[in-house]
């Protein structure tokens, strides 16, 4: 299990108009760190995804530096204490991916959080990253769309990074 | 009136209406999407 660099734990399958996903089994004490790719699906909306860990809704903080394809102009958001993490992948109806790395979910230590640019990822990009400050262990987590929005198709993937 | 649908790993299903009221509460506590 812990043998080679990056190890597929789980792959699941997105539903049609679905509000959320609840990947579940996907932290375990095999591995410390994952990266986790969503594509090939669609987004009823142009929005972007949320991320929980487990049932927490609370102590998210995060910030995004982001940009349009469009211009040159780099701006920035950031969020202290929040209910979840923002803008992790996103897209529309014609392309959406999620890319995001997650830093010890399982470990009894606060959960990091970085992605890889994608946002909005037809018109913008966008590169958070944050802490969970809430030193418990996660073995699932939830996307979810923004503004109402739904998830259709396209395969989720989670990989753990290989521990000493 | 049906309610949004929930995914957990291969289960969809509808949400409850303690789910849906949470589910609206995000939206309405949730900013627009940022632009530059």
């Amino acid at each position: 299990m812990n043998g080679i660099g990056l190890w597929l734990v789980k792959s699941q399958t997105v539903g049609t108009g679905v509000s959320s996903v609840n990947v579940t089994s996907a932290f375990t004490a095999d591995f410390d760190n994952y990266r986790i790719h969503w594509n090939n699906g669609t987004l009823s909306a142009q929005t972007s995804l949320e991320f929980k860990l487990g049932a927490s809704t609370s102590t998210y903080n995060y910030k995004m530096l982001y940009g349009s394809y469009a211009n040159a102009t780099v701006a920035g958001s950031g969020k202290e204490n929040q209910a979840k993490f923002e803008w992790c992948g996103g897209g529309d109806s014609n392309f959406a991916v999620m890319d995001v790395t997650v830093f010890q979910p399982f470990l009894t230590k606060y959960t990091g959080i970085c992605t890889n640019g994608f946002y909005n990822p037809n018109v913008e990009m966008g590169i958070m990253s944050g802490v969970h400050k809430t030193a418990t262990s996660y073995s699932d987590f939830t996307l979810t769309p923004s503004g109402g929005a739904t998830m259709t198709g396209g395969t989720i993937y989670v990989y753990g990074y290989r521990n000493v | 009136m049906s309610r949004p649908l929930i995914q957990i790993d291969d289960l969809v299903r509808e949400m409850t209406e303690e789910e849906y009221a949470a589910y609206l509460y995000n939206i309405e506590h949730t900013d627009p999407l940022p632009n530059a």
